[in-house]
């Protein structure tokens, strides 16, 4: 039982790790996510510590020495050229006047509320001059020898609790969820391969006439596959871990660094994930009529755990979906980045649910290797 | 030693077997006759278990396929058609494979291996890859493995398709050797010329059932026929699909 196994396992490895293509397809996404994940973090952290110039038409400019120059340091200036938004500042003509008098001075903000793309723009401008307003209102009313803290009726205080790793959540979600991908990605050809393809290359129907039972040779596939998966992981650790050491993460005050804590639980939760991948993706398989099928089937199951880690990674997650597989573990692995508290019976139950379906998957395609439709393809 | 009793197997619309009755003996080369489409190919996946018989029953030196398949599957050693190849493996690979599933020990497995790659003279080849091999050299890859765990009974669908005058000679000796070391050998096929030169035993097929069984002579006498080929088609009653 156990020899025949490791007859029909030693085949398999040996088969798939001879098929080059397949592999070196499982490899590339393992080698390449994490670079272009460490470019774009690159380029991303660039984008959020440094704030933009932002250029605007200021009419009358003159009228108001003090407010632009307000404005100027606050990075909104006047210009002139491509860069400039299209919304016009338009200070009234008796600005000083109302000024000096302590009338409301008028300013006009023109411009195209419903312009997705000048949004933000405005709300600056608008934080800035309604800043600027305040500011000139606290010194009047000291001047009239009046505290200007009874204009603030309540004091807001925020305490941040954030330390600095829980600050990258957004960064460590795309990072784990690149690290779980893997364990589906790495095993997508060779599940296609070893299933629909050792049906089209007529080997099956040989394998199945061999004095076996169909569960076995099942099982040999999916642990066979597993392998190439967790081959896949350790990659994609390892590579992550040098990536993402080249990510300036000190701009954001937090970081992502890999230590070999996280390698060895990211194996131990990904073990049954890469069970379940392979059994999930090879069922499939069996159940194409063709190579050609079988991809197209295979793609779209694969779209079940992006989905997941998705929701996972911009935290849109409703509480029960913290129990499901990929969900769970993904948390999992984030806490542990983050140094926070593992969510230990999420894990739990979810690593169950996820060696379950493995089962099923497993059971169900031998149960189709029974099946004389699905074995030639009637 | 392989009886097949009162086969049923329709798929889908076609009455693929219709009460198919025969036996090969130990020792006897059999030869499964029949026009295209006759049902020759059905009837040796069901003896494989890969089909399963509406009705009826066979069996492998007593062995019930349906109800005690691993032990029937054991005592078959199955030449297929198409070879099903791995293309990414040796044939030292490819036949050692196959011996060990047939419940050799990996030591056992490979003095085998070594001495059946030797008796089809695959030395040569036996370590390169199955990727570009000749059609002759894939028959002999395929025959290797069939007889590799030494299996009482050699089952052969269509052996000699394809192949060139060389090949299907090596063929025609080794089961030969078969038969005389007591083998009990069934193989498929449409072309006559073959049929005739190798069996003891013909069984005619057409239509899912057994026209006609017995020794090539016997079946010349019982139809007043002179040659074979007449003889089979007075017994199909038609010449379509024979190949002469």
């Amino acid at each position: 039982m156990i020899r025949l196994f490791n007859t029909l396992f030693r085949k398999e490895l040996l088969d798939a790790s001879r098929d080059k293509r397949s592999v070196m397809a499982g490899l590339y996404y393992a080698l390449g996510t994490p670079i272009l994940m460490c470019l774009l973090f690159s380029v991303l952290l660039k984008q959020l510590s440094s704030i933009d110039e932002l250029q605007i038409t200021i009419e009358n400019a003159e009228a108001a020495p003090a407010l632009v120059h307000y404005l100027a340091s606050k990075e909104i200036n006047h210009g002139e050229g491509d860069k400039v938004k299209a919304i016009r500042l338009q200070l009234s003509p008796d600005f000083q006047q109302s000024m000096q008098q302590g009338r409301p001075a008028v300013v006009i903000i023109d411009a195209d509320r419903s312009n997705d793309r000048l949004q933000s723009a405005i709300r600056r401008l608008e934080r800035a001059l309604s800043q600027y307003s305040n500011e000139v209102a606290h010194l009047r009313l000291l001047a009239r020898g009046i505290d200007p803290n009874l204009l603030q009726a309540i004091d807001v205080q925020m305490h941040d609790q954030a330390t600095p790793d829980s600050r990258g959540g957004m960064f460590l979600g795309v990072a784990t969820l690149s690290i779980i991908l893997t364990l589906f990605y790495a095993a997508m050809n060779l599940a296609i391969d070893t299933s629909a393809g050792e049906r089209e290359r007529n080997s099956l129907t040989l394998l199945l006439s061999q004095p076996l039972s169909s569960l076995q040779l099942v099982l040999a596939k999916v642990v066979a596959i597993s392998c190439f998966s967790m081959a896949g992981l350790l990659l994609i650790l390892v590579v992550s871990k040098f990536a993402y050491g080249m990510v300036p993460w000190q701009q954001l005050g937090f970081s992502i660094s890999l230590n070999l804590d996280f390698m060895l639980f990211a194996i131990l939760v990904g073990l049954p994930l890469a069970l379940m991948s392979a059994s999930l993706q090879v069922m499939m398989s069996f159940m194409a009529k063709s190579f050609k099928e079988a991809q197209t089937y295979v793609t779209l199951v694969l779209f079940v755990p992006l989905v997941l880690s998705m929701v996972t990674t911009y935290n849109i997650a409703d509480d029960y979906l913290q129990w499901l597989p990929i969900a769970a573990q993904q948390q999992a692995m984030i806490a542990f980045l983050k140094g926070a508290v593992i969510p230990v019976p999420q894990l739990m139950v979810s690593s169950v649910i996820t060696l379950l379906i493995f089962g099923v998957c497993s059971y169900a395609s031998s149960r189709l290797l029974k099946s004389e439709k699905v074995v030639f393809s009637l | 030693m392989i009886r097949v009793n009162d086969l049923y197997k329709t798929i889908g619309q076609v009455k693929a077997l219709n009460g198919l009755s025969f036996h090969a003996d130990n020792g006897t080369i059999t030869g499964l006759l029949g026009p295209n489409g006759a049902g020759k190919t059905t009837c040796l996946r069901t003896l494989l278990g890969l089909l399963k018989a509406d009705s009826g029953s066979a069996s492998i030196d007593g062995f019930d396929i349906a109800r005690q398949t691993q032990q029937a599957r054991q005592q078959i050693g199955l030449f297929p058609d198409p070879f099903g190849l791995y293309e990414r493996l040796t044939p030292r690979e490819y036949v050692q494979f196959f011996a060990e599933l047939n419940g050799m020990s990996s030591q056992a497995a490979k003095l085998a291996t070594a001495q059946v790659l030797s008796l089809l003279r695959m030395d040569e080849i036996a370590d390169r890859r199955c990727q570009g091999f000749s059609q002759g050299q894939r028959m002999k890859t395929a025959l290797a493995q069939a007889i590799v765990h030494k299996p009482t009974n050699i089952v052969l669908d269509e052996p000699t398709r394809g192949l060139d005058v060389m090949s299907t000679r090596v063929l025609r000796e080794l089961l030969l050797t078969l038969k005389q070391q007591g083998h009990c050998v069934l193989f498929s096929s449409h072309v006559m010329q073959e049929v005739a030169a190798l069996c003891d035993q013909v069984v005619v097929m057409a239509k899912g059932r057994v026209v006609a069984q017995g020794s090539p002579a016997e079946l010349c006498a019982r139809t007043g026929k002179n040659s074979l080929e007449d003889a089979f088609i007075t017994l199909i009653g038609t010449d379509e699909g024979i190949a002469a």
